[in-house]
């Protein structure tokens, strides 16, 4: 860590800790109900539970792209932060905007939109708030000495993700169009410009990891980002195959949709050969192993288990089962709580001045975090396919359905039980680095951790 | 080989080519949908139906044209599948048609006694309008009928038994009672329900079971006058 302004991060990824573990107790609220134990749904039935899991993992996501943006922007432009006091203003009402939504899902102020459900007041509040995250940003990048291909791919990630917020906030009578425009937001976001944002942080930590020159990365990240949009934004028709928009979508989705695994195979072999050609080893391996497990993880999550029900003629059967929530689980642990962890690894010892690569917890809470998910990932499918098979094809009864998949949810639990100590450990790791600290005058934090850093840069010079 | 500048165009021309076509394709939509949602027949009561669907997060469990939570039924063709009066009955006590099973919340929207019976039924109206203009909507075949359903048919299984019956019997008590085969498996089957019980107890317990079995899981259905009678012959009748 080079800057002082820098240290904002912390806070935002602090944050993030936060929201993640409230995140999986409202998981486990629905994980019991699906195992048959309701006993909480006088006080948070079903779709407030649901309602409070999606909405913090948009949360803390957002809370994680801006503390990589605050950590990434100045080092990238390298100059300190413009106005660091907007960006700290900007953390606290983002935490009570998030926080007042999700009070508000236990006493019925919502809107039930799917994933959108944060009521039209707030989104209000949200849009000041991006807006100011932003400003802060573009203001850095523009005083900043340099604007590197991974600040830009940031940024405009960034500021995409800000306009594709406003199509959810259009107003309709007519729910077909609601849901439309509802997938802008959504579809566009996930498989979109967040990828952006993930493979602008995705090549901060390569550069910063393996010592391969900037230019032969970047250019790879434009590929990357190139071959997303290619596919992900005509994919958003996979989401309007059944929605009553025009047949069609069928066509025009299931044909980009089906390109989207490349993309993220692209950037799994981007990741993976960058790391063998670097050769110069980095101190810090488990960041680099979150970095290439995010790669090779959102492969699996988001290309390979989105191909396998995105098909129409698989979707007809799919479409509405448990297979979307397997799908969902694996893509976004995967693409987006990877990356963010990965950064949060990285940026600890530089931040803190302690190194603490060696830990048997960072190891372990990768492991186990990852199997874990694995594991949940299975017992979804299983129900899901089970769900297909009893309820869409053989024509059973709903609820007869569900009871017979309570069995499966067991397995669903205890998979969660196993990420979730995962998760326990990140966090705890988090806690022992301490708080941040001023970095020294010849770069890099006081500690341990600055001057291998810092014997790294120099190595890589030589 | 590949320069980066050659890499930067690649992404700014396929991202502006594929945008472009986006919003082509958009505003063809646009210009599709109110025909294929059948505007037309999107009245006050539907758009109440809708806020009533929406201000409670309704797909925080439930499905509507697949989108939603997977926790409780797929509702597009709920009143095709249900009926009506099964609807307005069921939403009045959402847990007495499943005692001890997955909850629905009970709404005090729907319930007479929280905020007056023409209130309830009006609200009730509307989210069933909804539904079945829902129904209405060219979804390009979803959801697609089961085609793994046996074709034979069980020796046992007469549904001219349960054709005969009344609209309410076939909509409202078949979601629960059996008859010929057909209907549902929470409560008894009703074949020969007349030969173990009269048709004065039968009105009686129809009428007002927790009077006849206090505690018991049947729902007060609050039948009168023609409808009840209605039933109970046809009770009789099995």
């Amino acid at each position: 860590m080079r800057y002082k302004t820098q240290k904002i991060a912390y806070w935002f990824f602090a944050a993030c800790m936060l929201l993640f573990t409230l995140q999986i107790i409202y998981g486990f609220i629905m994980g019991f109900a699906r195992m048959g134990y309701d006993g909480l749904h006088e006080i948070i039935p079903f779709n407030t539970a649901r309602a409070v899991h999606t909405n913090l993992l948009v949360v803390w996501m957002l809370s994680g792209f801006m503390g990589a943006a605050y950590y990434i922007i100045p080092e990238e432009s390298e100059r300190e932060l413009w106005m660091p006091k907007l960006a700290v203003i900007q953390l606290v009402s983002l935490l009570l905007v998030g926080v007042t939504a999700v009070i508000g899902y236990h006493f019925n102020y919502w809107e039930g939109r799917k994933f959108l459900e944060i009521p039209r007041e707030l989104d209000y509040l949200v849009v000041i708030n991006v807006l100011t995250f932003l400003l802060v940003i573009f203001m850095t990048i523009w005083k900043g000495k340099r604007k590197t291909t991974t600040a830009m791919v940031l940024f405009f990630g960034l500021l995409a993700a800000a306009l594709l917020y406003l199509p959810g906030m259009i107003t309709f009578k007519n729910i077909v169009f609601d849901s439309f425009f509802r997938w802008w937001v959504v579809h566009l976001w996930v498989e979109g410009v967040w990828e952006l944002i993930m493979g602008a942080m995705l090549s901060f930590l390569l550069i910063k990891l393996t010592g391969i020159d900037r230019e032969v990365i970047e250019k790879w990240l434009y590929v990357i980002v190139g071959f997303t949009f290619l596919s992900g934004i005509l994919g958003t028709g996979h989401h309007y195959y059944y929605t009553g928009a025009p047949g069609y979508w069928l066509m025009v989705g299931g044909v980009f949709s089906a390109l989207e695994p490349l993309a993220f195979l692209g950037m799994a072999m981007y990741a993976l050969s960058m790391a063998k050609k670097g050769g110069r080893k980095h101190p810090n391996r488990i960041a680099l192993m979150w970095t290439l497990g995010c790669a090779v993880m959102s492969f699996v999550g988001a290309g390979f288990l989105g191909f396998a029900h995105t098909l129409p003629g698989v979707n007809i059967w799919t479409h509405g089962t448990l297979v979307t929530a397997m799908h969902g689980h694996l893509a976004f642990w995967g693409a987006y709580a990877m990356i963010i962890l990965a950064m949060i690894s990285y940026v600890l010892p530089e931040m803190t001045g302690r190194s603490l690569y060696k830990s048997w917890m960072a190891e372990w809470a990768f492991w186990t975090t990852n199997i874990g998910m694995i594991g949940m990932t299975g017992a979804f499918g299983v129900m899901g396919i089970a769900q297909v098979y009893m309820e869409r094809k053989a024509g059973m009864d709903f609820l007869e359905v569900q009871e017979s998949l309570e069995v499966h949810a067991v397995g669903l639990v205890l998979a969660a039980c196993l990420m979730t100590a995962g998760v326990i450990l990140f966090i705890r790791n988090f806690i022992a680095y301490g708080l941040p600290v001023d970095p020294t005058e010849t770069g890099g934090s006081s500690g341990a951790a600055g001057s291998a850093a810092g014997a790294f840069a120099s190595s890589k010079k030589s | 080989m590949l320069t980066k500048s050659a890499a930067k165009a690649f992404f700014l021309g396929g991202t502006a080519l594929c945008a472009v076509a986006f919003l082509l394709l958009t505003l063809d939509t646009l210009a599709e949908l109110p025909k294929r949602s059948h505007v037309e027949d999107m009245t006050d009561q539907v758009v109440r139906g809708h806020v009533i669907w929406n201000k409670n997060n309704c797909m925080g469990c439930h499905t509507l044209m697949g989108e939603g939570a997977y926790y409780a039924p797929e509702l597009t063709k709920v009143v095709e599948r249900r009926g009506e009066p099964w609807m307005d009955t069921f939403l009045q006590d959402p847990e007495a048609f499943y005692p001890g099973r997955r909850k629905m919340i009970k709404y005090d929207i729907f319930d007479n006694e929280a905020v007056g019976a023409e209130v309830a039924a009006g609200n009730r109206a509307d989210v069933i309008a909804f539904f079945k203009w829902v129904g209405n909507i060219d979804t390009n075949g979803f959801p697609a009928k089961p085609d793994l359903v046996p074709v034979g048919v069980a020796s046992n299984v007469d549904p001219r038994i349960m054709a005969r019956a009344p609209v309410y019997f076939q909509t409202v008590c078949a979601g629960c009672h059996s008859v010929g085969g057909k209907g549902g498996n929470v409560g008894p089957s009703l074949d020969g329900v007349s030969a173990r019980f009269d048709a004065d107890y039968l009105r009686k317990w129809v009428s007002d079971p927790q009077a006849v079995k206090p505690g018991t899981t049947m729902p007060t259905l609050g039948l009168k006058g023609e409808n009840l009678d209605e039933i109970v012959e046809y009770l009789g009748s099995l």
